[in-house]
């Protein structure tokens, strides 16, 4: 239907939101208070009254917790019982008022301007060690791009955000992943996004002044009330409608084993199929929304230690949205621009095909195809029987698993193995061979020094190389690897790998590689996971 | 008044169990629409309202009998497959070419579909645009939904809309009761697998081994089928419910069921002789799924081998009497 077709919707986003905000905030209030006022009256656990006092119980339990006054909570608590409905449903609007203002974002071009063209590239200017660099701006900028790689179908994407909504989603391995994702969507010429980062992170002024500037919204995950939850997903559900780009991790939180995530945290990616949705009941069906997933490949991992030992002690938590405190000191940033630039080739930051909410695949002409390329009608799976448009939580939710499968499936697929990740795999697996087991908390416990020889590491690489030239779908090899040699490859790992991280994690000894860190080796070759285990000829 | 697209049950499959829906539903009331591929059945239907896999049974004039799926998908939202496993392919690629998203499409095929034992459900997210689709699957016989008696089905979906729209559509009190289920794989499982046990049941009293190593059949098979569902990724206790025992209980006890008259061919040793039976096929293809999940199958195993014929009865009733397994 010619209607339907996708068409141009440019503007500048981000840079109109400040003169949007009200209106955004206004309309995120009114759906949500809608919305629970009309559950309410199903009673129970629906009723305003039960909402209303489990914000009280969590804000009480979380203040008193941290030694603070829960005054408020507790008087407000004592009251619920004697409220009218009408004043139940005011308390609940102040609520929902009070906690959109804590989340909201904003945007402001001039500082947008000033980090990316002043700053350019992005904040790694004012990071970057100028004695560190010969040729003034210029030299700083070609270093950096020779550092930082963006490739993918930069320009059909360019084309997409025009028409419709970007939802980027990169995979998660670093606290460094939101300044990378940043430079590159600067390097590909690509909008800027909208993003949710932990309330945390603006507890630097600094650090703070950007992310509020540069469309980063406040989640407070300490807040665990299902009003906040609710809030915080319609608050990017109308940010989507509205055509502001948007960037969630889907992974949740950073990947602490390294391993390409496969399985993903639903809860935000799932505003997009009910952004869609909204706008095609509104008759807004050509508005498109489209996800694109990204991977951002490091060649070494500034907090690799810390991550593996964190995945080795089981520590690691799920979370979804950017919350490390490592990120909001301004001096691991500058630590991790600083070794960047030693490091050529140190991240690939690699796009993929873009999906639609439902997990089609989108064509160059924004419309999406079926998996046996027939363009499909969007707007028909938001039906019912009726032929009307029909709201559906538990359908959406269906969706975005879907959705989600798909992800999962173009993450490796858009992967990218530097030296360092083809390498570990190579030795782990001889490593392994040798030791009878995969099981890595076995492996920890074998004597150290552990060594293995370097003919074998090396027909190992050819090993992967042959697995991955016929598998497509299970990701590609780095430039620099694909075209250099096995020996040139494995030395090029070992300068990374042995000199990067506190304590050599692989070193050379005349025909043997010796093992100096176990946990290291399986964390780098983890991106490899999905590959198997071939027999060893 | 002529019924909605969204009132229509459209059924694809002219065969019994598609047949005997579609008379079920137009006594019912409902609007139903009976696609049959081949002309010649369509055209039988239409001039004698007789369907010659049903022949006794007299196809009401309420059932609209059509001849390409355009038309099906047009007439109706909600679709029934009811054909056999080597059949559905190609139907839900030509289905494929006519539907939207809009589609609700289940399908009633007790066993995995051919060349390349995918469930039904997996072919149809490949074959067509339809996403919302489900399982339909349980001891309703074609007789008993002709002649109006009791029976009871269970349609399985990861779309409560689409469990929603088949109970609405599909439940006909107090002839046919419609209970819902989100298991999809364990479902489409549980009901291949039963066709398959069903086949071992008639080859068990066939070979008259009594009732006592027959009740062992069925529990070891619940057993085993419980575990293949659990390591594809479905609840291990959706075999015993209809789709699966209550299907077996049922199957297993009809003499014209035809995976129970096939098993019984195989004990006279008419193995290369008799045509292969959706659970024969069952047998074989549940059996490679098996060995790809590592999963022991004793009595597929053997079942799987007889249909071969390179496995004798006798053998076959060594290798399901289980001596590795310690524990019930």
């Amino acid at each position: 239907m010619a209607s339907d077709r996708p068409v141009l919707e440019a503007r500048s986003r981000l840079d109109g939101f400040n003169a949007d905000r009200e209106r955004v905030l206004r309309e995120v209030e009114r759906r949500v208070v809608e919305r629970i006022t009309a559950r309410a009256a199903d009673g129970g656990d629906a009723s305003l009254e039960y909402v209303l006092n489990d914000v009280c119980v969590c804000e009480i339990k979380r203040l008193e917790a941290a030694g603070k006054d829960a005054g408020r909570w507790r008087e407000l608590a004592g009251r619920l019982g004697g409220l009218s409905p009408a004043a139940l449903a005011g308390e609940l609007r102040h609520l929902v008022a009070h906690y959109g203002k804590d989340i909201v974002g904003n945007f402001d071009p001039r500082v947008y301007r000033f980090a990316t063209k002043v700053l350019t590239p992005g904040l790694g200017f004012l990071f970057a060690p100028m004695q560190s660099v010969t040729g003034g701006v210029g030299g700083l900028l070609a270093e950096l791009d020779s550092r930082i790689q963006v490739e993918g179908p930069l320009e059909e994407l360019r084309a997409l955000a025009e028409r419709g909504t970007l939802v980027v989603t990169p995979t998660h391995s670093s606290n460094m992943d939101s300044v990378v994702i940043g430079l590159a969507l600067e390097r590909a010429g690509l909008p800027p996004v909208t993003y949710g980062a932990g309330k945390n992170l603006f507890t630097n002024p600094f650090i703070s002044f950007f992310m509020h500037n540069l469309g980063a919204y406040r989640v407070d995950r300490r807040l665990r009330f299902e009003l906040y939850k609710d809030i915080l997903k319609e608050y990017s559900t109308v940010l989507l409608e509205s055509g502001y780009h948007s960037l969630f991790f889907p992974g949740g939180t950073r990947c602490r084993s390294n391993v390409i995530e496969p399985s993903l945290k639903l809860g935000l990616l799932g505003t997009a199929v009910t952004a869609y949705g909204n706008l095609a009941a509104a008759g807004g069906a050509h508005k498109r929304i489209y996800v694109v997933p990204v991977t951002i490949n490091y060649r070494l991992v500034l907090e690799a230690e810390t991550l593996i030992q964190d995945y080795l002690a089981e520590t690691g938590k799920s979370r979804y949205i950017i919350t490390d405190d490592e990120f909001s000191r301004l001096g691991r940033i500058v630590e991790f621009l600083r070794k960047i630039l030693v490091h050529e080739g140190a991240v690939v930051i690699r796009f993929g095909r873009p999906l639609d909410p439902l997990g089609h695949d989108v064509d160059d002409d924004g419309q999406s195809r079926d998996r046996s390329g027939r363009v499909v009608d969007l707007r028909s799976y938001f039906v019912g029987a009726d032929g009307r448009f029909r709201a559906d939580e538990q359908r959406d939710a269906e969706y975005t698993r879907l959705l989600g499968r798909r992800l999962v499936q173009a993450f490796p697929r858009e992967s990218v193995f530097h030296a360092t990740t083809v390498v570990a795999r190579a030795v782990f697996d001889r490593l392994c061979a040798a030791a009878g087991t995969r099981d890595i908390y076995r492996l920890t416990r074998l004597p150290p020094g552990r060594e293995v020889p370097v003919a074998d590491v090396i027909a190992g690489l050819g090993g992967l190389r042959a697995q991955l030239a016929a598998r497509p779908d299970a990701g590609r090899l780095h430039h620099r690897v694909a075209s250099a040699g096995d020996a040139a490859t494995l030395d090029d790992a070992l300068r990374a790998l042995g000199s990067y991280h506190r304590h050599p994690v692989l070193e050379r000894r005349g025909d043997v590689v010796r093992i100096g860190d176990v946990p290291l080796v399986y964390y780098y070759q983890n991106r490899l996971a999905h590959l198997p285990v071939e027999a060893r000829p | 008044m002529t019924a909605t697209k969204g009132d229509t049950v459209g059924i694809v499959g002219a065969g019994s169990f598609g047949t005997a829906l579609a008379v079920a539903l137009a006594r019912a009331g409902r609007a139903v629409v009976l696609y049959s591929r081949t002309p010649a059945v369509a055209q039988a239907i239409a001039t004698t309202r007789r369907c010659p896999r049903l022949p006794d049974v007299v196809v009401p004039e309420a059932v609209r009998v059509v001849e390409s799926p355009r038309e099906l998908a047009a007439a109706a939202r909600f679709l029934v497959i009811a054909v056999t496993s080597t059949d559905v392919g190609p139907r839900l690629i030509e289905l494929g070419a006519v539907v939207d998203g809009s589609h609700l499409i289940v399908h009633a095929v007790g066993a995995l579909a051919a060349p390349d034992d995918v469930r039904v459900s997996e072919l149809i997210e490949r074959a067509t645009p339809v996403l919302r689709a489900g399982v339909l699957a349980g001891p309703a016989l074609p007789g008993d939904l002709a002649a109006g008696r009791f029976a009871s089905m269970v349609v399985a979906s990861a779309f409560d809309e689409v469990t929603a729209e088949a109970r609405r559509l599909l439940n006909l009190p107090p002839a046919l009761r419609l209970y819902g289920s989100r298991d999809v794989i364990g479902v489409e499982l549980a009901s291949a697998l039963a066709g398959a046990y069903t086949a071992a049941l008639g080859l068990a009293d066939g070979a008259k081994v009594g009732v006592g190593p027959r009740a062992v059949l069925v529990t070891r098979a619940v057993a085993e089928a419980a575990r293949l569902l659990e390591a594809a990724g479905g609840q291990a206790r959706t075999f015993a419910g209809l789709a699966g025992l209550g299907n077996l209980l049922v199957r297993g006890a009809s003499a014209d069921d035809p995976d129970y008259a096939f098993g019984q061919a195989l004990a006279r040793g008419e193995a290369a002789t008799t045509r292969p039976t959706e659970g024969a096929r069952a047998a074989v293809t549940a059996l490679r799924l098996a060995e790809r999940k590592r999963v022991r199958m004793p009595l597929l195993a053997g079942l799987a081998g007889v249909v071969a014929g390179k496995v004798s009865v006798a053998d076959a009733a060594r290798l399901a009497a289980d001596t590795v397994a310690a524990e019930e």
